[in-house]
């Protein structure tokens, strides 16, 4: 099948105005599927699409906002059903003209992961199955709007590109804050789609045409594609919902998003035909603007853009080489720790964060995209997916929200080849390492040849320079003292001649010296000056921060030096430390008053004089989580301490853990039970309290999660021979399904014991189905005792 | 402002003796109170306001808030409906929600750790409560001359959870404020609140605030202490 040849870059193009309201006038009724209307009242729809026609519209928005499977289902509709014949009618309405028919495609209805249950996965599949139908109908492109959620439009957008060859438009419904709902920002929006190939963008709905200009001038700023303004007539009356803005307001206000670049221009709620013709007199006065982005590199999540106009920094701690904790995580699959580990490097001042999860024993294809997944849910902050296995990669580029970096690619021929069109599909930059299949050449003349190299296969795909990192390598400075200049003579050739953004994993160079961090704080230095900007370093190391920040002042990165001013006026008030080692704090003070680094170092004093990591455990810090567990519930201590003193407690195992490991004591565990909140509830805090608590008296802690089915549950109980489960339930409407999965726990053959808690469990409701009711954290700790020990 | 952290502190469980006594409770306020900062600035409040008028049925007992074209948006039930609605012409809808960005907040929040995180969400609760009463004020502003009962809402004494997706949809809540709900009626953002306000042009005497209304009279430790959470 031909394709209609589409050229968005010539002129205006006048899109379509509002159907839903037009449906109602031509008897769509409240609580009715406007998409029913394509089989119960097909005149109705070819109607209103006529009259657009007539309006000047030359791209009609097809009747299937809503014809996704999820929405039609309760209608006992299919998207094969309604969308044949939506295309039909407005191919039938543009008979005779040079109009063309879109595809329509709207949000699903509900809130995908990590803010809603539905997976990226059933989104993209649920549009796939509207696209394929949409195509085979002969729709001659597709549009995605109304998105607030961007994730949610890169499933669309990737099902439309994967299933069709259509054109694709997608516009996205942002609040007069210039975010979205979900917090998705316009540059965030602008460069992820483009990426991600959409042929043109821009806003819809939401905002009227006075509102959308200035945003349709900062799309201007971030995109080369070309720009579609469809607003609503104005704003709506909070008590009647009518629109404030008449035809000829409307389409004057229209011209401000003409200038400001958009030039597929039309209506959301509230036009009409009368609107749009407005438009059309309106338009033919004026020639569109034309406008460049800034160009430059950029990276991003959703809700944090970051353009690389200067230094970033790149953190390095996901990444299990030489860490062995973080390596016990991804085996146990205990990615908590490592979202806690990307916080941490966020509160110290990481711009975007490396994600490296390759190791002996992990599926790196399953779990790269599972972490990615994971990260994204706890930190804004952009992501570098680091592995050499393509199709992990591919799996987390796909699931990845926004324009992630890719690390990495080489200049050899296979690197070359596999690597570059898995970032060209999904838009990301990539860092492009100086070497190739022959190593990593000594002298920096042969690593400008690679760069070069990299450079020419990369642009001959279709990535322009500013996605291009190139990474010219730093080597042990103790082992090859001479190779240190080479790197910074090839990077400041990169950085100068060729113009790319520069990586650079920093502390490699100090291997082996004593004072390491002076060495590597050094040499980031001298490599800033060369032209570094984007070090890959760990920013927990203060130094190094501390240089990056005196370093962004002498380029003027720091305007009127506030950042840094910002970063040291604390420093130069605090007062000196509060006490001298003799007076340390005892393991059972520093975890009563929730002080974590006082509590693991008081716990590394008794081990190393020779206590069992078992006797600390069972003499000391149970003890102590009862007094402060009695303190709690006699009102003395409130909950952010109870959770304080379990958060040093944690502290204190994690010591345990590693020096019972080095020493081959058996690892501490009292005992195991499995917690979840049950299905249907969404909102876990409560359970993720308990918990934290439970953890630090020793207990494994299963953590199915929230939302989960009683199978998963039972199944899990079944599978691991647990003897205890903690469900949560917040409404009373999600307890049917608490007692459902108590029902089949306890008809299991060796029922576990079961407690039960949540805002609307009583004592009463608790006895009445024969399970126990902790009715808060530290209760659930004494009723896990009595169970498990 | 250690008003508001103390009702911070008071989500989180404490009663009054403990705000007063406890020598940990001045920390906790200054960090609740940096919390509220942070969260305000980050979260993207939204209210929505609308106005309905009001049919009882004495037949079928029920109490319908009625279109623009006259059908009815949402019917109430039973004895709260009757209790806080007998006597009124027109009936508000309200809604008060954090949006999702106080949400993607929490989750953070909960990585550095669950005191913070606890903290955090007792702030989200304190916020969402105050965005209410900001409309609330709207509500009487535009109604001069009208007298208001008190907020209640789906959940509460005999009033079903099972209304919200009426209510909602009698607000276009997820197109203006972002508002889903689950098939088992919990609202999303977390820190959501909605609630139905009577109008009459009389006094109204039926109260909804004050522990006999309330779910959680048996367990509140304001009243383990005596105190009642509407006279502190």
């Amino acid at each position: 099948m031909e394709n209609a040849v589409i050229r968005f870059d010539q002129g205006f193009i006048q899109l379509d105005g509002a159907m839903g309201t037009l449906l109602q006038q031509n008897g769509l009724k409240p609580g009715m599927h406007p998409e029913e209307m394509n089989l119960t009242a097909p005149e109705a729809v070819t109607r209103i699409h006529r009259m657009y026609v007539e309006a000047g519209s030359r791209i009609l928005y097809t009747n299937t906002f809503g014809a996704n499977a999820r929405k039609l289902a309760p209608a006992g509709l299919t998207p094969e059903q309604v969308i044949p014949p939506a295309v039909q009618l407005a191919k039938k309405a543009a008979e005779g003209t040079d109009a063309l028919v879109a595809l329509d495609m709207g949000p699903i209805g509900e809130l995908l992961e990590p803010m809603g249950t539905l997976t990226f996965e059933d989104a993209y599949a649920l549009f796939a199955q509207m696209a394929k139908a949409g195509a085979a109908a002969g729709a001659d492109l597709a549009v995605i709007e109304t998105m607030t959620d961007l994730y949610e439009a890169k499933a669309a957008l990737l099902a439309v590109k994967e299933n069709t060859s259509l054109p694709v438009l997608v516009t996205m419904s942002f609040e007069a804050a210039g975010r979205t709902f979900t917090g998705c920002t316009l540059a965030s929006m602008a460069h992820t789609l483009e990426g991600l190939g959409a042929d043109a963008i821009g806003i819809n709905c939401s905002l009227g045409p006075v509102q959308a200009a200035p945003f349709i001038r900062e799309l201007r700023q971030h995109t080369g594609l070309p720009i579609i303004a469809k607003p609503n007539a104005g704003l709506p009356d909070p008590d009647t919902g009518a629109y404030d803005l008449t035809p000829a307001q409307y389409a004057q206000a229209m011209l401000d998003c003409a200038r400001a670049g958009a030039t597929l221009l039309g209506g959301c709620c509230g036009t009409s035909p009368d609107y749009l013709s407005a438009l059309r007199a309106a338009l033919a006065t004026v020639q569109p603007t034309p406008g460049k982005p800034e160009g430059g590199s950029f990276v991003c999540s959703p809700t944090a853009p970051l353009p690389v106009n200067g230094v970033r920094v790149i953190g390095e701690r996901i990444n299990p080489t030489g860490k062995k904790r973080l390596k016990q995580a991804l085996l146990e699959n205990d990615l908590d720790y490592v979202a806690a580990l990307a916080v941490e490097q966020m509160d110290a001042g990481a711009d975007l964060l490396d994600v490296n999860v390759g190791m002996p024993g992990v599926n790196e294809e399953e779990l790269l995209p599972r972490v990615v997944k994971k990260l994204q849910s706890v930190v804004p902050l952009p992501l570098q997916l680091d592995t050499t296995n393509p199709a992990a990669l591919e799996n987390a580029l796909r699931v990845y929200n926004g324009k992630a970096a890719v690390n990495s690619v080489n200049g050899s021929e296979e690197s070359l080849r596999t690597v570059l069109p898995i970032v060209k599909k999904y838009g990301a930059s990539v860092v492009g390492l100086c070497m190739d299949e022959k190593g990593l050449p000594a002298t920096a003349e042969e690593r400008i040849t690679i760069a070069k190299r990299i450079k020419a296969a990369a642009n001959a795909i279709g990535i322009p320079d500013e996605d291009l990192w190139i990474d010219c390598l730093a080597l042990t400075v103790s082992a090859q003292q001479e190779q240190a200049a080479e790197t910074l003579k090839a990077l400041h050739t990169v950085r100068c001649e060729l113009g790319l953004n520069t990586v650079l994993g920093v502390s490699n160079i100090s291997f082996g010296l004593p004072n390491r961090p002076l060495i590597t704080q050094t040499f980031m230095v001298q490599a800033l000056a060369a032209g570094l900007t984007l070090p890959i370093i760990n920013p927990n190391q203060t130094e190094l921060m501390d240089a990056i920040a005196a370093h962004r002042v002498l380029c003027c990165e720091d305007s009127q030096c506030a950042a840094y001013v910002a970063r040291f006026a604390d420093a130069a008030a605090a007062p000196a430390a509060p006490k001298a080692a003799g007076q340390a704090l005892s393991l059972e003070e520093s975890i009563y008053r929730g002080l974590q680094k006082e509590a693991a170092d008081a716990a590394k004093v008794l081990l190393a004089a020779g206590e069992s990591g078992m006797s600390l455990v069972e003499k000391r810090l149970i003890p102590s989580l009862d007094r402060v567990g009695a303190a709690y519930e006699s009102g003395k201590l409130f909950l952010p301490q109870l959770l304080g003193a379990a958060q040093a407690a944690q502290a204190v195992f994690d010591h345990i853990r590693a020096a019972m490991q080095d020493g081959g004591e058996k690892p501490v565990e009292k005992g195991r039970l499995v917690i979840a909140t049950v299905k249907g509830d969404i909102h876990d805090i409560g359970k993720n309290i308990v918990k934290t608590v439970l953890e630090n008296y020793g207990y494994k802690v299963i953590d199915l999660g929230r939302d989960v089915p009683p199978e998963t549950i039972v199944e899990t109980v079944t599978a691991q021979r647990i003897r205890l489960v903690g469900l949560s339930a917040l409404m009373t409407t999600t307890l049917p399904a608490m007692e459902e999965t108590i029902a089949l726990l306890q008809a299991l053959p060796e029922p576990p014991a079961i407690m039960v808690g949540g805002a609307v469990v009583t004592p009463e409701y608790a006895q009445r189905l024969g399970v126990t009711y902790a009715a808060d954290a530290r209760q659930a700790a004494e009723v896990t005792k009595t169970i498990l020990g | 402002m250690s008003g508001r952290a103390d009702e911070v502190l008071r989500y989180l469980g404490a009663g009054s003796e403990t705000l007063k006594e406890s020598s940990e409770a001045p920390a906790l306020r200054r960090e609740a109170e940096q919390l509220l900062a942070r969260a305000e600035a980050a979260a993207a409040p939204k209210t929505l306001c609308r106005v309905f008028p009001l049919a009882a049925d004495a037949a079928t007992g029920t109490y319908s808030l009625l279109g623009a074209d006259g059908a009815p948006v949402l019917t109430l039930s039973g004895t709260l409906a009757h209790t806080m609605l007998e006597g009124c012409h027109k009936a508000a809808l309200l809604l008060a929600t954090l949006g999702l960005p106080f949400d993607s907040m929490l989750r953070t929040q909960q990585a550095r750790g669950m005191a913070q995180a606890a903290l955090l969400d007792a702030c989200g609760s304190v916020l969402v409560e105050e965005a209410c009463d900001r409309a609330e004020a709207a509500l009487r502003e535009e109604c001069p001359g009208l007298y208001l009962t008190d907020r209640f809402s789906p959940g509460y004494g005999d009033l079903p959870l099972t209304l919200q997706p009426q209510l909602l949809r009698a607000l276009d809540a997820t197109r203006l404020a972002g508002v889903y709900l689950t098939d088992t009626c919990l609202m999303n953002p977390s820190k959501t609140v909605t609630a139905i306000v009577g109008l009459s042009t009389a006094p109204r005497q039926a109260r909804i605030r004050g522990c006999a209304h309330c779910a959680l009279r048996d367990t509140c430790n304001l009243r383990k202490d005596g105190k009642r959470c509407d006279s502190l």
